[in-house]
């Protein structure tokens, strides 16, 4: 999955783009939408949902949830 | 760039905003009737993203679909040709978990005119049904009204053929109620673009500002515009053609160039999609994230009630659960960018203000009706339903909406404050959705796409279709000469810049009325 498609994904659900960018070791994306979710997108096609909003935006993607704690 | 803060700009923004008050009136539209003072209780009840025409383009005596001239219905592809059909509406009509859906195949070689969602000949989808979200951003939106045009809506979007989708809506409660009462079919968005800035124009008829963006961690939030300053830089590598794809930019970010924030930001309070920062105040968001506006410090419409003792609250749907149990989706699913307030430093967590003008609207608006019930409303409410009640795209249906507002007025119609109250019904923007109806020229920052506004009120004309032109600065407009508030210094530069234009006035709500 790329980054386009999975913005396209999340925001036809309703739920804003707020963020993109590369992430600190440019070998990536970190995304971050208005329900709070962010999506750290490895190039190798990794990836990972975070913070508040994070199951909702994973269910979307059918991606599996970071840890809570995290 | 350089922009002074805190309590200075606050006096001399208000100093200057006294100073233009009768000036402002001067130039208007006219002196308020001089009964206004029958309106005792102000009630705004903001729902979200729906275009004039895609509820009410068919609602009869309003300038609707029907009175659209063929060239406002066409839409045109990114070179400006006209699209010979539709581009189908990318990964389908229907939100994610409909059954049963309507793919994208479905949506292929559409017409190029609009479509009506729920025609039984057609898509046959019900108004209960959630619908893909499109595009609404500051940007964008302007680059789809294309000078007034309106042709642009597919081309810009990245919704394919969605922009030009309406409802029939003549069943829902609240074509009813505009029916009773008053539908406004010429009234816009004080903004461009979506949620964010819309709630930001509804309270203080300004654009956020996010100082020294350009050494912040918002500084790859600075949107790339073209030499026009009113449209995004296009990507090389944007697909050519609507019909090809969802168009890309350098940068579509949050920010202007010159740091004005225009695009969905969390507010630097909680409830917030921000978490706080790691051992800092649970109470705020994380400041060093780069999606957290600073607090702001504009004068709102709260501010000058507040200044003249006028008694005010802006009552939030599932704002208390959100702060005790976190944010739940489908329900409440609480929005954190619209609630204005809560970026404001006025209003900060621990200050009275807050605790005297944050109210909690309870699940379902609950506190708020009981509210209402007992005729214990302030003097200006604001209204913001919870997100599953609030008729947006991608994650609200309409009909959820529509029921839960037509049972709000309702209570206010029984309510012991009625026989004095102004209610006004509108949405926040237009969802990314077309409309055919140019906006007046304004300013840099608005108004943009027209919504449905509703009047209802003992002194609403009856059965009545206002074509006066409002945006939504008219309900500041009306709430600044019924309580004498100084003007918000926003409303003076759109008055100005509408005028300069030679555009009529825009109005202050009093059309809709006979407080004779």
């Amino acid at each position: 999955m790329d980054v386009d498609r999975i913005v396209a994904l999340v925001t036809a659900a309703g739920i804003e783009l707020t963020d993109r960018r590369r992430n600190a070791k440019d070998d990536g994306w970190s995304l971050s939408f208005a329900n709070g979710a962010t999506v750290e997108l490895g190039d190798d096609g990794s990836a990972r949902a975070a913070g508040k909003g994070a199951r909702t935006v994973a269910r979307l993607l059918d991606m599996p949830t970071a840890p809570r704690s995290t | 760039m350089k922009r002074s803060y805190g309590l200075a700009l606050f006096s001399s923004t208000l100093a200057l905003c006294v100073a233009a008050s009768s000036a402002a009136f001067a130039a208007g539209p006219g002196d308020p009737p001089a009964d206004i003072a029958k309106i005792e209780t102000v009630v705004v009840i903001f729902a979200e993203n729906r275009a004039f025409d895609n509820l009410y383009g068919h609602f009869p005596g309003a300038e609707g679909i029907d009175q659209a001239s063929k060239e406002s219905l066409q839409q045109r592809d990114r070179d400006g040709s006209v699209l010979p059909e539709l581009p189908p509406v990318w990964d389908g009509l229907t939100a994610k978990g409909v059954t049963p859906p309507v793919t994208q195949a479905m949506t292929e070689h559409l017409p190029n005119e609009p479509f009506t969602v729920n025609d039984a000949k057609g898509f046959n989808v019900p108004l209960s049904v959630a619908t893909h979200d499109l595009w609404h951003r500051f940007y964008q939106n302007q680059m789809q009204i294309n000078g007034g045009r309106n042709d642009m809506f597919v081309a810009w979007a990245d919704s394919g053929a969605m922009p030009m989708s309406n409802w029939d809506a003549s069943k829902t409660e609240m074509w009813a109620v505009a029916q009773k009462y008053v539908l406004a079919d010429h009234f816009f968005m004080g903004g461009f673009g979506g949620s964010f800035f819309n709630h930001q124009w509804l309270i203080c008829a300004c654009a956020p500002y996010y100082p020294n963006a350009d050494r912040s961690p918002a500084k790859p939030s600075i949107s790339v515009t073209d030499e026009s300053g009113t449209a995004l830089k296009i990507a090389d590598n944007s697909p050519k053609s609507a019909r090809d794809g969802i168009p890309k930019f350098v940068s579509d970010g949050n920010l202007t160039p010159d740091f004005y924030a225009v695009n969905t930001m969390q507010p630097p309070y909680q409830p917030s999609g921000n978490n706080p920062a790691p051992g800092g105040d649970p109470r705020m968001a994380d400041p060093a994230n780069p999606t957290t506006l600073p607090p702001q410090t504009e004068p709102t419409i709260g501010d000058m009630l507040s200044l003249k003792h006028i008694t005010w609250a802006w009552y939030s749907g599932a704002w208390q659960y959100t702060l005790d149990h976190g944010n739940h989706e489908p329900i409440p699913n609480f929005q954190y960018h619209h609630q204005p307030f809560n970026y404001y430093a006025n209003y900060a967590p621990g200050t009275e203000a807050r605790r005297e003008h944050l109210r909690d609207a309870g699940l379902g608006g609950v506190s708020f009706i009981q509210a209402i019930d007992d005729g214990a409303l302030p003097q200006v409410s604001f209204y913001k339903p919870q997100g599953n009640l609030n008729e947006h795209s991608g994650y609200s249906d309409i009909q959820a909406g529509d029921r839960h507002i037509a049972d709000v007025i309702a209570h206010l119609e029984k309510s012991p404050q009625w026989p004095h109250m102004l209610v006004v019904v509108t949405y926040d923007e237009n969802g990314g959705i077309w409309d055919h109806v140019a906006p007046p020229k304004g300013d840099r920052w608005g108004p943009a796409t027209r919504i449905p506004a509703i009047i209802v009120s003992p002194f609403a004309k009856r059965g009545y279709v206002d074509h006066t032109r409002y945006d939504t600065t008219s309900i500041l407009r009306f709430i600044t000469e019924r309580f004498e508030l100084p003007v918000l210094h926003g409303i003076v530069v759109r008055d100005k810049a509408v005028a300069a234009h030679g555009e009529p006035p825009l109005g202050d709500l009093t059309g809709g009325l006979d407080l004779n």
